[in-house]
């Protein structure tokens, strides 16, 4: 692959993030559904790339998205670049030797992302005092609910993205 | 394993370490203005942001008008009761204003006075986050906006405060999120509290008024006005009503929860305290 494919493919999957961000950062938060919980589609995005491009992929777009989350949302303190990173190359570990580049792979995948960053937030919270497991439990699990449903839209996007530049597609 | 992590991207993963690093450094080095890089991003999908939230606004305008005209006529006629009801309390409130400067004069008390600057913004984004509650404005430090304003409704309902400025942008921290910490009172009886968000109410659109006096009579429907303590913020700002008062699980304080006033949902234009002075 060259150069000049390397950044084609790259510029395309950017694009494609594009409205999975905008969906995410400023069309969902105004949709009242299911109460007043907004669904990360970030973290599906990575997990979805890292399926079907590999680990190493995986980590240079889970990088990239790590840092679009920490970059262009409030609150960022820095660790979603490295957590996305990492679990960009685990992810595309997995589906490399162990599951298949497929929904399915991507829907185990989704599951560990988004399960261990609510896991992650949970502990913070439980360390920091700031509220009970009942409390915290209730703002986690309707959103790792909500956001695992829009898996299928994201999978299909990148899916779509990968069958035209993906993988080696354009050497 | 180490020809598996040199294949699968450990340099990347060693960038993206550092990246995190830099990025919470720069953080907090910052405190109340955006680091460079947020401050880049945020600084060029400005208008990208403004685009969006005028085309929300619209959509959301034009749906209220569709599908709840009844409602909004029946709104209409309520407020319009409702001005009625004012215009005759503020005849006799006139009264009392003249009265009551009247009797300052008298005893040579300092004329009450109460000025504040403020910047009008809009309001491009919302939470994007469970985990907390923050609005993304349009206007930034090149407006003079600080980390530590206010920001008001039109009708001076207290919003919350800014909590990290860029060039044209700033995000602030509402008053039902976790990081809220100001001095309260009650109108009706002037105890005086702490306006708290609290975790768990925050996803019922609620804050607490902690640490109450131990004679508190506080009953439903109280108002609570910021109290200005400590001089960071104005005093008399409308936050919400009271809705219960209980007992924290230690037994050793009281607290009250507050519905706020201000519709945090349906924001769309909000006004941002640059500088204030208040002479009781």
């Amino acid at each position: 692959m060259t150069r000049r494919d390397f950044i084609h493919k790259w510029t395309v999957y950017a694009l494609g993030l594009l409205p999975v961000w905008l969906l995410d950062a400023y069309i969902l938060p105004r949709v009242p559904l299911f109460g007043t919980v907004v669904p990360m589609l970030l973290p599906l995005a990575a997990a979805a790339v890292a399926v079907l491009e590999g680990a190493y992929a995986g980590t240079g777009f889970g990088m990239a998205v790590g840092l679009l989350w920490e970059l262009a949302y409030p609150g960022g303190f820095g660790g979603q670049v490295f957590y996305l990173a990492l679990a960009g190359m685990a992810m595309g570990a997995v589906s490399q030797y162990a599951l298949s580049q497929s929904f399915l792979g991507c829907l185990i995948c989704s599951v560990g992302v988004l399960g261990l960053l609510d896991c992650l937030r949970v502990a913070r919270m439980l360390f920091i005092n700031a509220a009970d497991l009942s409390d915290l439990l209730q703002v986690a699990v309707p959103e790792f609910l909500w956001s695992l449903a829009w898996t299928p839209l994201v999978w299909l996007l990148f899916r779509a993205i990968y069958n035209r530049v993906g993988g080696t597609k354009l050497a | 394993m180490k020809d598996f992590l040199r294949q699968n991207g450990i340099l990347l993963l060693v960038i993206a370490f550092l990246l995190s690093v830099l990025i919470g450094v720069l953080s907090f080095v910052m405190g109340g203005k955006a680091d460079p890089l947020s401050n880049l991003v945020n600084t060029v999908t400005a208008p990208v942001r403004s685009g969006i939230a005028a085309a929300a606004d619209w959509v959301e305008g034009a749906y209220g008008y569709v599908f709840h005209y009844g409602e909004m006529e029946q709104e209409l006629k309520d407020l319009r009761a409702r001005v009625g009801e004012l215009e005759e309390e503020v005849r006799q409130g006139e009264e009392a204003s003249r009265e009551n400067e009247q009797l300052r004069e008298l005893l040579k008390f300092q004329t009450r006075r109460r000025e504040l600057t403020t910047e009008p913004v809009k309001v491009t984004a919302r939470s994007t986050s469970n985990w907390e509650s923050t609005l993304t404005l349009s206007k930034g430090s090149d407006h003079g906006i600080e980390a530590g304003d206010c920001v008001i409704t039109e009708t001076g309902v207290l919003v919350g405060v800014v909590d990290k400025t860029g060039v044209n942008w700033s995000t602030v921290s509402t008053i039902i999120n976790t990081d809220t910490e100001m001095g309260g009172i009650v109108t009706r009886t002037f105890s005086a509290g702490v306006l708290e968000g609290d975790f768990s109410l925050m996803n019922q659109g609620k804050l607490k008024l902690n640490y109450l006096p131990e004679g508190a009579q506080l009953v439903s429907g109280d108002e609570v006005l910021t109290s200005g303590r400590g001089d960071m913020f104005p005093s008399g700002l409308p936050v919400g009503h009271v809705e219960g008062v209980f007992t924290d699980p230690s037994g050793q304080t009281r607290y009250a929860v507050v519905i706020p006033s201000v519709k945090l949902d349906s924001l769309i234009e909000v006004f941002v305290i640059k500088d204030f002075e208040i002479t009781e």
